[in-house]
């Protein structure tokens, strides 16, 4: 499927429904979902500590979330004394008018680019595209979506709505190579031509996992190679981080490092992770390291006692992988950069409740997203607070007008449940509606929804133990 | 006008004071360390590091320090190598002695173009982690950045000294003080570069080495 271009948050409804009509797209996202859920199941195992770690996982982030405007000092103080140029930027708009201008400062127009979720929600490419400076994605699903001009459907694996056929005619298309739809020979074509890029770039972007206050170090996680290529050829290397990715010292990354990879593709580790702490003079690296701090509604977050820990979230997609919703329609029905569980809190925060209220209603609220991320967000309750909210309204926010997003809501569910093809789904969802009673209580209507803040999670878990074998 | 960066501080301080902030309460202590810094028998270590390394694609052998230069020469040799970037450790260079004439050697400052060219890289590791089949690089040390990223071919020489047993032997020994001077790049490199992004299946080497080997040099 190809996304509309004007998908939207609020038209999740209607986006939901063509996701589940794109065989291909609901498949191959059944076993990714399926895959990496297993997988993550797998490397937990191996971890005799795993909630002792996301215990702790959980207090760091709670802690730094709490004093970040300290820990941001600290960490831009650091990575200055070791030769890196930290930029602050309020919005979406100002960050990517730093990297413009930093692009063209150096009169550099061949960009290279690695996968960044940040820089997706600030529309980056757009803005350096509209200055002639576009960056070459070089994450193979990333470049393969770029070639195509469509948005991303998985944030692991976001051409996962594509087949090696429709890649191979793809690459065929635009780099007229000979007709193929083997995986190894297109991973081939992509690593030649990407060379290419990566020997003439003379500036790359990346975005950043951690950044460690104490030492002010950046850590990149990857698998491809693609991060390590752009933070080491070009000469200047720019970094887009969000502010809420500070970490106090550098021995908690150990904590973070243990949790990221298993929950997310469940290796034991990605295979590279760069931890780059400023320039290295006389080194192999880039002259100059950039980091632009980006804020763009995350300090509103932060302070906002209540909803401060979807700041938590370390991207690692275990939610969405778990997320009965999203293993069906998949990311691009969100409309949104974030999707599944994450993208449903965090979405609606960042752009304004009135822009994303359907997604707070996405949701069975079944509580298998909180199961199994690895810094505990409590993501129901979030998303109960954020229906909560839609409908009283806050100061300086009145109420959606929410009996849209009641029948999206209902409507959603209703359809899942009836068709044939919706079969799996429906079939879950009856699961859940038989161990859970709290399904029941969230039909009648919206104000019974905002007096279930007691969510019973011990069902859900329950619930999920017979379903799975066992869940950690 | 406030500059972004005072404006976001003050957005984060809220209704707060804007005076310095108090220190921070003591973050909880990992108790990761005292869990897993039980002293391992060697062979343990050498059996976990090589059994990490299968599951990822990779491999490692054990090679007495007098055979070294011998067994990198057949090694290459049997790869048909013909240029070999190579990092600065003098490991490396000893560990060359022995090469034909007709393979090439570039060092670290050698031209891009000719590094990207070349078929294969060797270096040292500062580290090497038997838990997940980890090579550690640090820049501080030795000049390895772009020889184990660039060619098809990777080869890692790792003093047997050197191979511990968890991520966390690592993270402390990075932060001792003797760790000084700081290095400004610290890779961690676990088996070849790969990518699913094609209806999940797995493939090596899309951007970095599609091929690693990791020879553990007896010194003990
Ligand atoms: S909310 Fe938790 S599970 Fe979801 S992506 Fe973030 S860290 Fe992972």
């Amino acid at each position: 499927m190809t996304p509309p271009d004007e998908a939207h948050p609020n038209a999740f409804a209607q986006q939901a429904r063509d996701a589940l009509q794109d065989e291909v797209l609901t498949g191959a996202l059944r076993r990714a979902t399926d895959l990496f859920g297993e997988r993550r199941r797998a490397a937990i195992a191996t971890v005799p500590d795993w909630q002792e770690l996301r215990e702790h996982a959980r207090k760091v982030k709670a802690h730094t979330l709490a004093q970040l405007d300290h820990y941001l000092e600290r960490f831009a103080a650091n990575a200055t004394a070791a030769g890196a140029t930290v930029h602050w930027a309020r919005d979406g708009d100002e960050a990517c008018a730093i990297v413009t201008r930093i692009a063209a400062e150096r009169s550099a127009s061949r960009l290279v680019k690695s996968k960044s979720m940040a820089t997706e929600e600030i529309g980056l490419n757009e803005a350096l595209a509209a200055r002639a400076r576009e960056p070459v994605e070089t994450d193979l699903g990333e470049w393969i979506i770029q070639l195509a001009g469509e948005t991303p459907s998985h944030i692991i694996v976001p051409a996962i709505h594509k087949t090696r056929q429709q890649i191979g005619r793809l690459f065929v298309d635009k780099l007229g190579i000979p007709p193929t739809d083997d995986p190894d020979a297109l991973a081939a074509a992509a690593r030649t031509r990407l060379r290419a890029h990566f020997a003439a770039a003379d500036l790359g972007i990346s975005g950043v996992n951690f950044g460690v206050a104490e030492t002010g170090t950046i850590l990149i996680l990857e698998n491809e190679g693609n991060a390590r290529m752009t933070t080491t050829l070009p000469k200047t290397h720019v970094a887009v981080m969000g502010i809420e990715k500070v970490i106090p010292r550098f021995d908690d990354l150990e904590v973070f490092l243990r949790l990221l990879p298993r929950s997310g593709t469940g290796q034991h580790l990605t295979t590279y992770q760069s931890l780059l702490t400023g320039t290295d003079p006389g080194g192999e690296g880039p002259d100059e390291l950039h980091i632009v701090l980006l804020d763009n509604g995350r300090a509103k977050i932060a302070v906002d006692r209540v909803m401060r820990e979807t700041l938590a979230c370390i991207r690692c997609g275990a939610c969405l992988n778990a997320c009965p919703v999203y293993q069906s329609v998949g990311g691009h029905a969100y409309g949104s950069v974030y999707p599944g569980p994450i993208g449903a809190i965090l979405t609606p925060q960042l752009q304004g409740l009135e822009q994303a209220a359907a997604l707070p209603f996405a949701s069975t609220l079944c509580g298998a997203c909180k199961d199994v991320c690895p810094v505990a967000i409590d993501i129901p309750s979030l998303l109960l607070e954020l229906r909560r909210r839609a409908v009283d309204g806050t100061p300086g926010q009145r109420p959606v007008r929410l009996r849209r997003s009641e029948r999206i809501a209902f409507g959603l569910w209703s359809w899942f449940a009836r068709g044939p093809r919706r079969f799996r789904f429906a079939a879950r969802l009856a699961r859940i509606a038989q161990r859970v009673p709290l399904l029941s209580r969230l039909l009648p209507p919206l104000s019974a929804w905002t007096r279930t803040r007691e969510l019973p999670t011990a069902e859900g878990r329950a619930f999920r133990d017979r379903r799975r074998g066992g869940n950690r | 006008m406030t500059s972004a960066r005072d404006e976001i501080l003050q957005r984060l301080r809220g209704g707060r004071s804007t005076g310095p902030c108090s220190a921070p309460p003591p973050l909880p202590t990992p108790r990761l360390r005292a869990h897993l810094s039980q002293p391992i028998a060697r062979e343990q270590l050498v059996a976990t590091f090589r059994g990490q390394l299968a599951q990822v694609g990779a491999r490692a052998e054990v090679v007495a320090r007098a055979d070294l230069a011998a067994r990198v020469a057949a090694l290459l040799t049997d790869a048909e190598a013909h240029n070999i970037a190579c990092s600065d450790a003098p490991l490396v260079r000893d560990a060359l002695a022995s090469l034909p004439a007709s393979i090439e050697t570039l060092p670290p400052d050698a031209a891009r173009e000719r590094l990207l060219a070349c078929d294969t890289g060797i270096s040292s590791a500062q580290w090497a982690v038997a838990e997940t089949g980890t090579l550690v690089l640090a820049s501080a040390h030795e000049r390895h950045r772009l020889c184990s990223l660039l060619p098809d071919r990777y080869l890692a020489l790792v003093p047997m000294s050197r191979l511990v047993g968890h991520l966390g032997d690592v993270f402390s020994r990075l932060h001792e003080p003797s760790a000084s001077p700081t290095s400004r790049a610290i890779t961690f490199v676990t088996g070849p570069s790969r990518t699913a992004d094609i209806e999940l299946q797995l493939v090596v080497g899309v951007h970095g080495p599609k091929d690693v080997a990791v020879l553990l040099v007896d010194d003990l």
